[in-house]
């Protein structure tokens, strides 16, 4: 026999558990978006950036 | 006649001062306790468990069981207004500090190994049953439901965590609850690995996990954004943990506030703790501390590990049944969803090598880890929503 309680405190469980489990697939969905809309490119190296702009001391 | 009044008067201070010492006001329960804080500085100085939090635990231990005189209102212990320690303590009940140290946390936490291979984040969601198992087991033991609330957080194997739910839903647990994480959390090595053994076969533990992908700095910027809209909006009582984590991460990220993020992961996170440490440990009065619902707490903490270390290994041994061979999870990362960042993660990649000397498992094993530490909070933002 459960008691009102021990019902409520199931209740509790089961939603906080799919809560947890809701907030983190959005997360998962949101990462998968963020690698699909921004994909990894090769940064330039610094040393590259400076011999096509030139440094500060040059551009003085 | 002088010389005897005089005598008189001395004996009556001496009398007086004696009654201020320690040793008149002892009681065997300060006794034990002092006890316990020499044993907590003892096995921290000797092993290292977790000794940045539990040094400053047992010293406090020490300080708030020094035996004085309650009654003369020298305003010296933790638990009477006005005191230097009731002010410094005011940042644990308040929940001033755990917010503080997640600063810190963010500041100093690659988000990478999670954005590289995002369905590792539902094993940090997994990991959470700890929590609610716990939640209900205490309610069984006859705990009241916000102290069983309380008590479930230790399953979040998050300090802070446990101390900001406790100071909200039972402040009068708030000592055991976080003496008992913090124990539990340096005592991860020794819980975890035989649940490990006992739920993995050996073929599971030989599996090799694609490396991860190459993580750009626009996605490690963007993720802590993304993570505190989403807080803000589905759990917005986890804010003051999440939002103070993900606000540390993007100063890291960020790559122009490089001087915010070290006194974040640096001087900041070392006060806070050396005072949280310290606060909650002389919170821990044999008055309010040495009670039979401390040993409860206490056990019913170490449950709560072993179920969220059980539940993880077996969520990953579940979102195996759904991945090509090329993709399965290894299930010794499974443990490190619980949080206890890095320990945990750490003892995936220890129990790895043992079976496979060149598996090198810390990398995937940080992706549950750190969603353990997200998992957590917003378990607690839950908590806090349905019973504060």
């Amino acid at each position: 026999m459960m008691t009102p309680i021990f019902e409520k405190a199931l209740l509790i469980a089961a939603i906080g558990m799919a809560g947890i489990f809701l907030f983190m697939a959005i997360f998962y969905l949101l990462i998968l978006a963020l690698d699909r809309l921004m994909p990894f490119r090769e940064e330039k190296p610094a040393e590259d950036f400076f011999e096509e702009t030139g440094t500060e001391d040059e551009d003085n | 006649m002088q010389t005897m009044n005089t005598l008189l008067s001395l004996s009556d201070n001496l009398r007086t001062f004696w009654s201020y010492t320690g040793f008149y006001n002892a009681e065997p329960e300060h006794l034990i306790m002092i006890l316990i804080g020499l044993v907590f500085i003892y096995l921290t100085i000797t092993k290292e468990y977790e000794p940045l939090l539990l040094i400053p635990i047992g010293f406090g231990i020490l300080v708030g069981n020094i035996p004085f005189n309650e009654a003369a209102n020298l305003k010296i212990g933790i638990y009477e207004e006005g005191s230097v320690l009731n002010i410094l303590y005011q940042g644990v009940v308040q929940g001033w500090y755990p917010p503080l140290i997640f600063l810190g946390i963010g500041a100093m936490t690659d988000f990478s190994a999670l954005i590289a291979n995002p369905k590792l984040i539902l094993i940090g969601a997994a990991a959470q049953f700890g929590i609610f198992g716990a939640y209900i087991i205490a309610l069984q033991m006859g705990f009241a439901p916000n102290e069983a609330g309380a008590i479930g957080i230790i399953g979040g194997a998050d300090g802070p965590t446990a101390i900001f739910t406790s100071s909200k839903l039972a402040p009068h647990l708030l000592g055991a609850v976080a003496i008992s994480a913090y124990s539990y959390m340096a005592l991860v090595p020794v819980i975890q690995p035989p649940f490990m053994r006992l739920f993995t076969t050996r073929k599971e533990r030989l599996i090799r996990m694609k490396n991860p992908r190459v993580v750009s700095q626009t996605e490690k910027i963007l993720f802590p954004i993304m993570g505190l809209l989403l807080t803000a909006f589905l759990v917005p009582s986890g804010l003051p943990l999440l939002g103070m984590l993900f606000f540390g991460n993007l100063l890291k990220e960020s790559g122009v506030t490089r001087r915010l993020a070290e006194t974040a992961r640096g001087p900041l996170i070392d006060t806070v703790t050396i005072l949280l440490g310290f606060t909650v440990g002389a919170s821990t009065q044999a008055t309010t501390f040495l009670r039979v619902e401390s040993l409860k707490v206490f056990a019913i903490g170490a449950l709560s590990f072993v179920i969220g270390t059980c539940t993880g290994l077996l969520f990953v041994k579940f979102l195996n049944l759904f991945l090509s061979r090329e993709k399965k999870l290894n299930p010794l990362i499974g443990n490190a969803g619980v949080s206890a960042v890095p320990d945990a993660a750490r003892i995936s990649q220890s129990l790895g090598l043992e079976y496979d000397p060149s598996n090198y498992l810390l990398m995937h094993a940080m992706g549950p880890n750190v969603a353990g530490v997200i998992g957590s909070a917003v378990a607690a933002g839950i908590l806090l929503g349905f019973l504060y």
